[in-house]
């Protein structure tokens, strides 16, 4: 059941499009992600849907009733700061109650929701304490009780994490998710880190200059990007360019400078293609050993070879300045310089080639 | 065409609302300060013929250039005594300074022109020292006219230079001056070529400021200038002589608001333009000093600001001395208080309750304009900004006649009730109010209020109950500040008070004006106790109460 659509919304400042013309459907107890890099539009449409940055264009509606024309205090949504945004001059109790009270809920009623709002986000027993007494880790689950104990319709997040530091930031994560799954709420999570929409998400949406570049589940928009500009914003790849010289089976022959690789996908004799592929799917062979069975090899000369530990970033030459980036894993550089010429091989299958 | 949408319908109820308050209360009084002086004796016709009388007029073409040469002359030693002391607070260690910073400031709340009275009691012509050094045969003519006028607005407004520069001398950042050294500036020559330009502004803002209450001080002159016509007075005593129609008294006050609206201008086009960057990354060190320069910067430091309170000392200890008439005897007594007391009781109850009223009542006005002007940027708050600061360049004198001329007759007549008094103190001080709200909003994170209607609290409900108690401290801070500004006001007071409705400061006119320098003294020395004691209090109230925030 859809909980939210946006259809063709627009919001311009000046001649700045920061959103344009994007039209997105969140289904019930979703957790959906916006993603982009800075700038393109992620903030502007999750306050369009709370309704502190006006349309210029379009309709916003949960379920059946259009929100974009009430009023911010009117829709039912509940945000998640990045800054936080706790009030303060109101205890962590207070800041909880704070939403209730605007909503009329007796003073019985109150006490039992706070206090199993707090207890959601572990911080029960804190509710007489002031916010100036809390962690950063803390002050972020008190906005997030306060959202969550008025049963939001929606809740939306803007970049909540990025204020705090890397490993509270990676349990946080897995604490909003597992609240979210709990609840069963919409959720809408505004981010420009990668990982953490892969990490949380059931869906994401790839923006980009205000547009939408692509919409779809997590593991989909990282094994079949839509655009060369999806497949480099989620993780490394190798973006290669090439002309298509015919067919070998259903796979299609790209030839690369002096090089041919192979891939599974549509497009003309020819025809001059992007495609990526991701560094992790390629193995390099040991000298005599033969590629998996359907896999293609491609030979190079060694580059550079970076050594991080479990894997090695690993720069193969294959020729008219041109790169193929590997992970490795579990590696030694000693291992490879001792080869020399290398044999790449990689699954066709895991090639996303993409028409101009 | 932008439709209006529903987020604004707040800030814009508030726009509407404070443009019908200052639309009624200020730009219609100064409309008909203008129309006054556009017109002939009957009222009816266009004339120039005003103007032309006026600037025909040897004497107000004196008067003209005298509050000018007061206000330049002023200005350039107000600066002069003060970005010294700013660079020494600034810069050097000087011992004791956060007590002399907080003396500093009492001058900015004490009633200059109690300080100009107290200069004639002490060096006028029957003043205590005059008479001291005659009997000793030291030769003394007198303070009067624009060297007595000077010494008191610099003695008084001396802070209005120091508090912007020392800020400014505080934003400096110390790796721009070194830059300057490392390329091979002697400490000198990176100063004036370095230092100087950045605080330029600053010294300017306070320059102009002093400018503007220079040109509109009542008071000051009305003790000091004796045979010295000034703009302000002579627009006063004009106005109490014209009956009907005020031709005179109005084309004196528009020159007044032409000559503060050019000040603030240049200060606007000025500021506009140049602005030091306050984001310090590394805060300037104490320079080390000589001992010699050290114990001169000390010595100049604490000897401007006391010397800046001794007129204020020095009426307390008058009032406790025996009165014969104007004469002062050597013997102390409280007969000055008990006769002061025994006239009647309304003036200081007027004042305590005039001011709390219009305390309050600028609060409630200007805070929620501050909200408007700094949350929503747009034309209509621009404007609004503008017309919120457009009383700063109206001289009080000037204001209270338009508000007689509009509200003596007609539909609303507020003429010979106390809350003429009240409006005009407010309107007065509506740029005060709205620029302290600004500079305390801009401090409170916009996300907040968002967060509040987020979770279904209308955005008034929101004002009320997030982002005024948020404000609370300021907005306490403000309102004291502005209780005693107005309790010792003068300049649109004498010209509206009416019977019953006299205040404290109108007890000291009129007692300067006779022969009760005793009771003006006790008068003052009131004035002074009630000034102090609330900001005194109110300040260490408001640190304790926000370090209980923090
Ligand atoms: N109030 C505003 N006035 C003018 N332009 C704005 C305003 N808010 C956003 N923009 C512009 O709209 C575009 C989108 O901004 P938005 O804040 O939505 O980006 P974002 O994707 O959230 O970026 P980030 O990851 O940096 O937070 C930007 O080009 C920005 O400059
Ligand atoms: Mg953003």
């Amino acid at each position: 059941m859809t909980a939210i659509s946006i259809d063709r919304v627009s919001r311009s400042y000046g001649t700045v499009r920061a959103v344009d013309d994007v039209s997105l459907e969140v289904e019930h107890g979703e957790f959906f992600t916006l993603l982009g890099p800075s700038g393109c539009g992620k903030t502007t449409l999750l306050r369009m849907i709370a309704g502190f940055a006006d349309l210029t264009a379009g309709q916003i509606r949960f379920g059946n009733k259009r929100i974009d024309t009430l009023p911010p205090h009117r829709r039912n949504t509940a945000m998640v700061f990045q800054n936080y945004a706790i009030f303060p001059n109101l205890t962590v109790g207070g800041n909880v109650a704070y939403g209730l009270r605007a909503r009329g809920v007796a003073e019985e009623e109150m006490k039992v929701r706070i206090a199993r709002a707090l207890r959601l986000v572990h911080l029960d027993g804190y509710g007489a304490r002031w916010p100036h007494q809390l962690s950063g880790g803390q002050l972020q689950r008190v906005a997030i009780a306060r959202c969550l104990v008025i049963e939001p319709e929606v809740l939306l997040l803007d970049e909540p994490l990025s204020n705090l530091d890397a490993k509270l930031r990676v349990e946080m994560r897995a604490e909003i998710r597992q609240l979210q799954q709990q609840l069963k709420i919409t959720a809408i999570y505004v981010t420009h880190d990668q990982e953490e929409a892969l990490a949380m998400s059931d869906r994401v949406a790839v923006m980009r200059a205000g547009k939408l570049e692509q919409v779809a589940r997590a593991q989909d928009i990282y094994r079949a990007p839509a655009t060369p500009f999806v497949a480099e914003f989620m993780g490394t790849t190798n973006l290669l360019t090439g002309t298509i010289a015919g067919r070998d089976g259903e796979a299609l022959r790209i030839r690369v400078g002096q090089r041919e690789f192979r891939a599974i996908g549509n497009a003309r004799d020819g025809e001059s293609v992007s495609f990526s592929l991701r560094p992790e799917t390629i193995r390099l062979l040991d000298t005599g050993e033969a590629p998996p069975p359907g896999w293609s090899v491609v030979e190079a000369d060694l580059g550079a070879v970076e050594f991080l530990g479990a894997i090695s970033r690993i720069e193969l030459d294959i020729g008219d300045g041109a790169m193929l980036r590997v992970a490795g894993l579990d590696l030694l550089p000693d291992q490879l310089k001792a080869r020399g010429r290398i044999a790449a091989a990689y699954d066709p299958r895991r090639v996303t080639v993409f028409r101009e | 065409m932008i439709a209006i949408s529903r987020r604004d319908s707040f800030p814009l109820a508030i726009a509407i609302l404070a443009f019908a308050f200052l639309g009624l209360f200020l730009l219609y009084p100064l409309l008909n300060v203008f129309g006054a002086s556009f017109l002939d004796r009957t009222g009816k016709v266009l004339t120039l013929a005003n103007y032309v009388r006026i600037l025909s007029s040897s004497f107000y073409l004196g008067s003209l250039g005298n509050s000018l040469i007061l206000g330049i002359l002023s200005t350039l030693l107000t600066i002069a005594i003060g970005v010294p002391l700013a660079f020494c607070l600034a810069r050097l260690p000087i011992p004791g300074k956060s007590a002399l910073l907080a003396l500093a400031s009492l001058p900015l709340v004490l009633p200059s022109f109690v300080a100009a009275y107290a200069l004639v009691l002490l060096l006028g012509r029957a003043g205590i020292v005059t008479r001291l050094l005659r009997d000793i045969g030291v030769p003394f003519s007198s303070i009067y006219g624009v060297t007595g006028m000077t010494i008191v607005f610099a003695m008084t407004l001396f802070p209005f230079a120091v508090f912007p520069t020392l800020a400014a001398f505080k934003a400096v950042d110390v790796s721009v001056e070194e830059a300057g050294q490392n390329l091979g500036a002697s400490r000198w020559r990176t100063f004036r070529t370095v230092t100087l330009p950045i605080v330029m502004p600053a010294v300017l803002a306070g320059g102009l400021l002093v400018f503007i209450e220079v040109i509109e001080s009542f008071g000051v002159p009305f003790v000091l200038a004796e045979d010295k016509p000034v703009l302000a007075v002579e627009a006063y005593k004009l106005f109490v002589g014209e009956t009907g129609n005020p031709a005179s008294a109005g084309v004196l006050g528009v020159l007044l608001i032409v000559c503060t609206a050019i000040a603030l201008l240049i200060q606007r086009h000025y500021l506009g333009r140049r602005r030091f960057s306050t984001a310090t990354r590394r805060p300037p060190p104490e320079l080390v000093v000589k001992p010699w320069l050290r114990r001169l910067a000390c010595a100049y430091s604490w000897g401007v600001v006391l010397i800046s309170l001794v007129p204020f000392f020095a009426i307390i200890v008058i009032s406790l001395m025996e009165f014969r008439g104007p004469v002062m005897q050597s013997s102390p007594s409280l007969n000055n208080f008990r006769d002061l007391f025994g006239q009647s009781w309304r003036p200081l109850i007027n004042t305590l309750s005039l001011s709390t009223a219009a305390a309050v009542t600028a609060a409630v006005i200007g805070v929620p304009i501050g909200f408007a002007i700094t949350r929503f940027r747009s034309r209509v708050s621009d404007l609004l900004d503008v017309l919120a600061m457009t009383p700063f360049a109206v001289a009080g004198t000037v204001l209270a006649i338009g508000l007689i001329i509009s509200f003596n007759s007609g539909g609303l007549v507020l003429t010979g009730g106390w809350l003429i008094l009240v409006l005009a103190w407010v309107v007065r001080k509506i740029p005060f109010n709205v620029r302290a709200s600004a500079a305390i909003l801009y401090q409170i994170d916009p996300s907040l209020e968002e967060a509040s209607i987020n979770l279904g609290v209308s955005p008034p409900m929101t004002f009320v109950r997030l982002t005024v108690p948020l404000m609370m401290g300021g907005v306490i801070g403000g309102m004291v500040l502005t209780w005693v500004t107005v309790a010792s006001e003068l300049s649109s007071t004498v010209v509206l008070y009416s019977g019953p409705w006299a205040t404290m400061t109108v007890v000291m006119f009129q007692a300067l004006e006779g022969t009760g320098a005793g009771i003006a003294s006790a008068a003052a020395t009131v004035l002074i106790v009630f000034t102090v004691l609330p900001v005194a209090l109110v300040y260490r109230l408001l640190r304790r109460h926000e370090l209980g925030m923090m």
